[in-house]
């Protein structure tokens, strides 16, 4: 009975993203675009999720990982003679590199995780503000290099002409696949180890817990899904710049997680999709929709309050932290934003 | 002016609930002035939310607690110590990182005039000798008896009319209590009131003028020193329906 | 460039990073609040002056002072829920307030950005011994040394600033004690409006194109140099800031002129090697570090 309501907990994310899928082949060639975008949006949330709502430390930077997971399967994509033509620098190995869709994605995960790996070797050592702060400069160390090193990249310039073989179905398996790894992962012994940690780290240490490895274990499944999800982005948009996974999508992530609910994936799912589609509909609206006609700028601020407005009186956010169950229901105690003060 | 036929604290009829469950009720009894009453009772019974009510940390459902007839019930803790009653909470609470200097100057925040405030520094001073000694030295650095002196140097300095002292021999060494306890007795001399919430009860009943017993919220019995051996009234009166 | 005058720039960035982090220092010296948003004061100044650019100087001074303490003590009221949260939440509600507040600029004034001609005097050299420095930053220097002072000697020498660390650390405790905490902390955001302000006139003189970014910019490197000189302390805190704008105007000397535009990483990677070797700050007293977060 356990292993079903356990499988359960995963059903009412999958459903969601399915659901995202389905209702999004029905729409129109332009609406299609907004349920792609959401799927894409999920991806990187719940990847942002495995780390951040496993070990209750604050990351800045996981965007680093969805850009070079994004510039790593554009570039994979690309014909060496648009690629040299756009940035004559480029290390061969880069400029020769032209593989299909799956394997670009793959290679995305790859260079994803591997930078992530390598970051949160030192990184993990640190926690709340000082992680906060350290996450941060890793965002913008990220945005510097790619924006300035023609040989790994097309630095300022847009990366144009990427395949986009992003389709609902791609998106939705990729989508549902992330998921799935999160919550094999949550659900292993690592990961409940991690939470463990998560609730209160002296106990975890004094049961033998090895808090770094785990935060890396999870920081490094977290930056692979990243780069998976950057590759999916990349995929979609059929181009992409420097500036397209920075500050903007740090912000957006984390208000979509923050507000779905930081400890679970459920909250990770509801949030991406509930945002995404709140986004879509405030862009429209700025547009002008019927009668509805949003001044341009409507939309952040909107965002900008939704995200305040929650934090301040409901941290644990929509879901509350807990994941859906049929049956009783299991709180994850988010006590993660609220840790009583040591005297 | 005082009213001397009224008694300098009054609480009538308490009631406090943590959420739906009541921690205290019905609870009822006077302090006069230069009095010291003790507040026993098992754990969980509701003695250190009663100085938490009487302080204003939490709300009572029902009640009031005066002051000289003065109410407190209703006011911000703030304005209760600057209406001069002063708390020593359980844990002492010193500012660690603050010197013991800095924290008395703290205490001397509640007071009701300025004069004297000197004079009282001093007094503490010479009642705690432990306070001069280690003036200018951060407070964590004492011990946690030293500490408790502290608390209640602290608490002396606002020079209050009532001072309520929440559990003083918590995680003291028994010799420790028994110098805290010394000068609680300096203190009386000098005519301060007191309340004090304890877990020893016998130590408490044989210094008080009066004890309450109070178990499951509600009071008991009242004991004077004189009752400081009878256990079999205490056990009854502590687990008793 | 000679050395020296390299290292008059570099104090001269140094001292302008300092003003924000002593108003990021003093909040979270009195309130444990690290505010992200501390940038949005100096935009709200900025526009403010860029609004009564037509009265008389002295006027538009008063009404930049005016605003800018209006929105300090706005985000004391926003910011009470979440005065037993940790810092890291704070870090990013106080996050989401900077994106709101940016967003409302954008709606409002859009992303073009205006001109404030505000003393212009003030950004004239002047030279000292061979070395040109600026008005504006011997204005800085001093305004921030004078600042400084000030609020430490109010911190550490009176009862109100007594009253103000006791309220941060345990504000419980605080109350019982008779300070009338809610006000003490209020005082406190009044004073980082202050701050703000001074902070925003000497900025838009050096910087006078007012974006809704305008303080956005200032607030990265000097939040990151709170950090790395060590929050707890207000002194630490603005060394810190300072030496954020010091490391990064000497840095992009010293760096090759290829390298330069590499500056940002070599100083965001100088700041990951600080925070893992000493966590708790640059300039603080090496405590035993526990985490405390």
């Amino acid at each position: 009975m356990n292993r079903l309501r356990g499988a359960s907990e995963l059903a009412g994310p999958v459903f969601l993203l399915a659901l995202v899928a389905v209702l999004g082949s029905f729409a129109s060639r332009s609406i299609q675009v907004e349920f792609r975008s959401a799927l894409v949006s999920a991806t990187i949330v719940i990847a942002l999720y495995v780390f951040v709502g496993n070990s209750g430390v604050v990351s800045f930077g996981h965007v680093s990982f969805v850009a070079v997971g994004a510039f790593a399967a554009g570039l994979v994509s690309v014909p060496e003679a648009l690629k040299l033509s756009a940035s004559p620098e480029l290390y061969p190995f880069i400029a020769g590199a032209e593989v299909g869709n799956a394997a670009s994605l793959v290679i995305a995960a790859a260079v994803g995780g591997v930078y992530a790996f390598l970051v949160g070797v030192p990184l993990m050592r640190l926690s709340g503000l000082a992680a906060g702060i350290a996450t941060f400069a890793v965002l913008e160390i990220t945005h510097n290099v790619l924006r300035n090193w023609p040989k790994i990249g097309p630095g300022a310039k847009t990366l144009p002409l990427v395949p986009e073989t992003s389709s609902l179905l791609q998106l939705g398996v990729g989508a549902i696949a992330v998921a799935t790894i999160a919550f094999a992962y949550q659900r292993s012994r690592p990961g409940r180890l991690l939470r463990a940690a998560r609730e209160d780290s002296a106990a975890a240490q004094g049961s033998g817990v090895n808090i770094h490895r785990q935060r890396l274990l999870a920081f490094t499944l977290s930056g692979a899904l990243a780069g998976f999800g950057g590759g999916l982005l990349v995929h979609l948009l059929g181009s992409i710049t420097t500036e397209q996974v920075y500050l903007d999508l740090t912000f957006i992530t984390l208000a979509m997680l923050i507000i779905g609910g930081v400890s679970s994936l459920w909250g990770a799912v509801v949030g991406a999709l509930l945002i995404s589609g709140l986004n879509s509909l405030l862009a429209e609206a700025e547009k002008g929709i019927g009668a509805v006609d949003l001044p341009t700028g409507a939309r952040l601020v909107t965002l900008g309050t939704l995200m305040a407005l929650v934090l301040l009186f409901r941290p644990s956010g929509i879901t509350g932290g807990r994941e859906l169950t049929f049956g009783r229901v299991r709180a994850h105690v988010p006590r993660r934003f609220r840790p009583e003060r040591a005297t | 002016m005082s009213n001397p036929t009224v008694p300098l604290l009054e609480v009538e009829d308490l009631e406090v609930r943590y959420g739906r469950v009541p921690a205290v009720r019905g609870l009822s009894f006077t302090v006069g002035r230069g009095e010291v009453v003790a507040l026993v009772g098992p754990n969980g019974a509701g003695k250190s939310t009663t100085l938490h009510a009487i302080m204003g940390v939490v709300s009572p459902a029902q009640g009031e607690v005066r002051l000289d007839g003065r109410l407190l019930t209703g006011l911000a803790p703030e304005a209760i110590a600057r209406a001069g009653v002063a708390l020593v909470p359980e844990g002492r609470h010193v500012f660690p990182h603050f010197t013991v200097e800095e924290n008395l100057r703290l205490g001397l925040v509640a007071r009701r005039s300025k004069d004297g405030a000197d004079a009282d520094l001093e007094r503490v001073y010479r009642l705690f000798p432990v306070c001069k000694d280690f003036r200018r030295r951060p407070a964590g650095a004492l011990s946690g008896g030293q500490q408790q002196q502290l608390a209640i140097a602290r608490g002396l300095v606002a020079d209050p009319d009532v001072l309520l002292l929440d559990e003083p021999s918590l995680g003291l060494a028994p010799s420790v209590v028994d110098a805290v306890f010394e000068t609680l007795t300096d203190i009386r001399e000098q005519g301060v009131t007191v309340v004090v919430v304890e877990q020893r009860a016998q130590v408490a009943i044989a210094f008080a003028d009066r004890t309450y017993v109070i178990a499951n919220g509600e009071l008991r019995l009242t004991l004077g020193p004189e009752d400081a051996d009878r256990t079999e009234l205490l056990i009854r009166a502590y687990f008793g329906s | 460039m000679s050395a020296l005058q390299t290292i008059v720039d570099a104090v001269a960035l140094g001292s302008l990073f300092a003003l924000v982090a002593m108003g990021i220092g003093l909040i979270f010296g009195v309130m444990r609040l690290v505010n992200f948003a501390q940038g949005e004061l100096l935009t709200a100044g900025a526009y403010a002056l860029l609004l009564t650019n037509d009265l008389p100087l002295a006027v538009s001074i008063v009404v930049m002072f005016a605003t800018v303490i209006a929105f300090a003590l706005a985000t004391e009221v926003a910011v009470r829920p979440l005065r037993t949260a940790s810092p890291a939440a704070m870090l990013v509600t106080t996050f989401a307030f900077s994106f709101l507040l940016q967003a409302v600029f954008l709606l409002v004034w859009g992303s073009q950005g205006d001109n404030v001609g505000i003393l212009p005097e003030l950004n004239q050299a002047v030279e000292i011994g061979g070395l040109r420095v600026r008005w504006v930053t011997l204005a800085s220097i001093g305004v921030g040394a004078l600042l400084l002072t000030g609020l430490a000697l109010l911190l550490n020498r009176t009862t109100i600033g007594l009253e103000m660390r006791a309220a941060a650390h345990d504000f419980r405790t605080a109350r019982l004690l008779g300070v009338r905490a809610n006000r003490v902390i209020r005082f406190a955001f009044l004073l980082a409006g202050v701050l703000a302000a001074a902070a925003t006139l000497m900025l838009v003189v050096q910087r006078p194109l007012v974006t809704p970014t305008f303080g956005f910019q200032l607030v990265i490197p000097a939040l990151v140099g709170v950090v790395v000189g060590g929050l707890d302390r207000l002194t630490s805190a603005t060394l810190g800031g300072f030496a954020i704008g010091f490391a990064t105007a000497i840095l992009g000397d010293v760096l090759p002129s290829g390298s330069r535009v590499f500056l940002p990483s070599v100083v965001f990677a100088l700041v990951i090697v600080v925070l893992l070797v000493r966590p708790s700050g640059l300039f603080t007293r090496a405590r035993t570090v526990v985490e405390r977060v």
